[in-house]
Parts: C-alpha cells; structure tokens; sequence
C-alpha cells in the first residue's frame, strides 16, 4: 500500500520535473524566431488581414472575467482600443491579479462570425451575471460600447501567455 | 462468488483512492453553485476613501503610492490610467482603485484568493491545461466505477435487488424530476 501512496508521488514529481523541462525547451525554441510583437492597436488596424493567423500581441489586461478567467480583455492606447483573449484549453484561465498587468498573448486572431464566437459581456454560458459590481460593470460596458463601434469584431485564441 | 469479491477489492481500494478527489469535487462545487452569489474564487473587500480633490493628471504614480499608504491591507502599485469617464483607474497587485479626482472619492476593491478552495476550483474546472484535463477523467471514470460498482457488493435482504434498487430510484428521481420540470 505504501507502494502505491509512493508511486503516485512519484508520478507527480515526474510530471513536474516534465512540465519543467518543456517549459525550457519552449523558451529556448522560441527565443530565436523573434516574432513581431504587436500592440493592441496594431493588431486592430490590421485585423481583417491578420485573420485566421497566429499573431503575438501585447497590451495590459484591463477586464478578467470574474467566473473563472476564461477570458481576459487587452487594452491598447486607450480603453478604447481593446481586444478579447479567450484562454482555451492551453492557457487554461487567467487570474485576477493579472488585472494591470502587461501581457505576450500568442494566438490566433480569428472574427467573430457566429454567435458561439460572441461574448456578451455580463453573460457567462448564457447566464447572465448577478450582483456585479461597480468595477465590472463598467468594464463591461467599455467592452459593449467597443464592440458595437467595431464594423467587424475580432478576437484572439490564446496558446500561450508570457507576463512581461 | 469471485466477480463480487474481485469488484469489492477493486471498490475499496479505488474507493479509498478517490476520496481526495470526492472532496475536492464536492467542496468546490458547493462553491461554484453559489457563484451568482459570492465570487467563488476570491473574497472581495470593497472600502471607499476620500482624497485631496483636483485635476486628474496630478495624480501621479507618488502621489498615488501615498494615498494606497493610509489604506488598509498591503496594497502594491501596478500602473495607472485616465479613463474615458475621467476617473483615475489604479491597478494594484490584487485589484484596483478607482478614484473620481473632480469629488476626491475612491473606492479600493481588493481580491484575496480563498485558500484551499481557489485551487480546488481551479482542478475542478480542469483549467490546469492538458494533462489535468485527462487526469481528470481518469478521475472521474474512478468514481463512476465507486459508484456503479457498490451497487453489486452486497447480497441478501439490504442487496440491490431487495432494497437498493429504491434507493438508487430515488437517486435519480431528484435531480431527473427537477431536469423535466425546469429544462
């Protein structure tokens, strides 16, 4: 029995000792391409030409979403100027205490074409958000207000995250 | 006889297995039921304070820093912002502060992740990446066999047969009745 309790540690040591190893792997394979880095605004002027392709860009994090950090919203020059991240299955989920910081999103910048690409902000899987605070909704609004400005409506399909 | 006996090894020691997990899975989602209620992963402590009122662009990242220094809790300055509505936004390590500089009000909203629970949350949702995510499964593929295989463990008067099956039926009937009533 105390083989087993030790396997399972030991499976996740190695596990650790893996994701390690990848990670450095990753950064030295990534090191020498040098992508261009592009800021918020960039990468809004140059959308519809950009579409569909894996792009790095760079902004602060002005919005996370509250249940679960899913998505995060990257502000350009302005509050005006942002873009929606979605974490997939790589990033995983963003933090709060991102909320500020500068980010390195790779992903691919893709439109929102249907419904199942939109997010309304203040709706989580369909359900709408109770009780938001002051802070969120107003969030929330920006992110509205810039949306519905917006003749087409991108976003970003995070792979990775790099906080600079 | 010997199929019983093989599952109920195999029921007790993958039983006693998936009791980390039972509880990481229960615990969180009692938490993430109520998440129109509470947020699930952070408590969240709101203060409002007064400033010296005047133009937006005096307030500077110093000046800043000395009025997160009369607050409560250990605030760390991130960067700040002038926004649209004029208000000075200040993004701290785990929050914010909003500062209207026309009235001289703010408010600090100020995030601390629940202990425990923010990472059960996080491998309950399975937002640790790929490899959770197939763990995960594993996990519960774990616990549906606890589950399917109690049902055969036990022979004679509190068998399955004789008095589990109603127990199992009512098991059903509860979360089935409120799918059909309100789906």
């Amino acid at each position: 029995m105390r083989k087993i309790a030790f396997l399972s540690l030991l499976t996740v040591v190695l596990f650790a000792c893996g994701q390690k190893a990848s990670k450095e792997e990753n950064k030295s394979a990534e090191a020498p391409k040098e992508a261009v880095v592009l800021t918020v605004d960039e990468v809004l002027e140059q959308a519809p030409e950009l579409a569909d392709q894996q792009i790095v860009v760079k902004g602060t994090v002005f919005h996370v979403c509250q249940h679960g950090g899913q998505r995060c919203f990257l502000m350009g020059s302005t509050e005006d100027q942002s873009i929606r991240i979605e974490a997939g299955e790589k990033i995983g989920a963003f933090q709060q205490e991102q909320m500020g910081s500068e980010l390195e999103i790779t992903g691919i910048l893709k439109e929102v074409k249907t419904e199942a690409d939109a997010h309304n902000p203040g709706a989580e899987h369909g359900e709408v958000e109770h009780e938001e605070d002051a802070e969120t909704q107003e969030a929330h609004n920006i992110i509205a207000e810039n949306q519905a400005a917006a003749e087409r409506v991108f976003f970003i399909e995070g792979a990775s995250v790099k906080e600079l | 006889m010997k199929l019983r006996k093989v599952l109920r090894s195999w029921h007790r020691d993958l039983g006693y297995f998936i009791v980390g997990m039972t509880i990481v899975y229960a615990l969180s989602g009692i938490f993430l039921n109520h998440r129109h209620d509470i947020n699930p992963d952070y408590n969240i402590y709101t203060a409002e304070f007064t400033v010296e009122k005047g133009p937006a662009e005096n307030f500077t990242k110093a000046k800043i820093i000395s009025v997160m220094e009369k607050l409560p809790y250990d605030l760390k300055y991130k960067k700040h912002y002038i926004n649209n509505d004029g208000l000075v936004k200040v993004f701290i390590e785990s929050g914010e502060l909003a500062i209207n500089p026309s009235t001289g009000e703010g408010v600090l909203r100020y995030l601390e992740r629940r202990p425990l629970i923010f990472e059960m949350n996080k491998l309950h949702k399975a937002t640790l990446g790929t490899t959770w995510k197939w763990v995960s499964d594993l996990m519960a593929f774990i616990l549906l066999f606890v589950a399917i295989s109690g049902i055969f463990l036990l022979k004679g008067k509190r068998g399955f047969l004789r008095w589990g099956v109603w127990w199992l039926v009512a098991g059903f009937v509860v979360p089935l009745g409120f799918a059909l009533i309100l789906i």
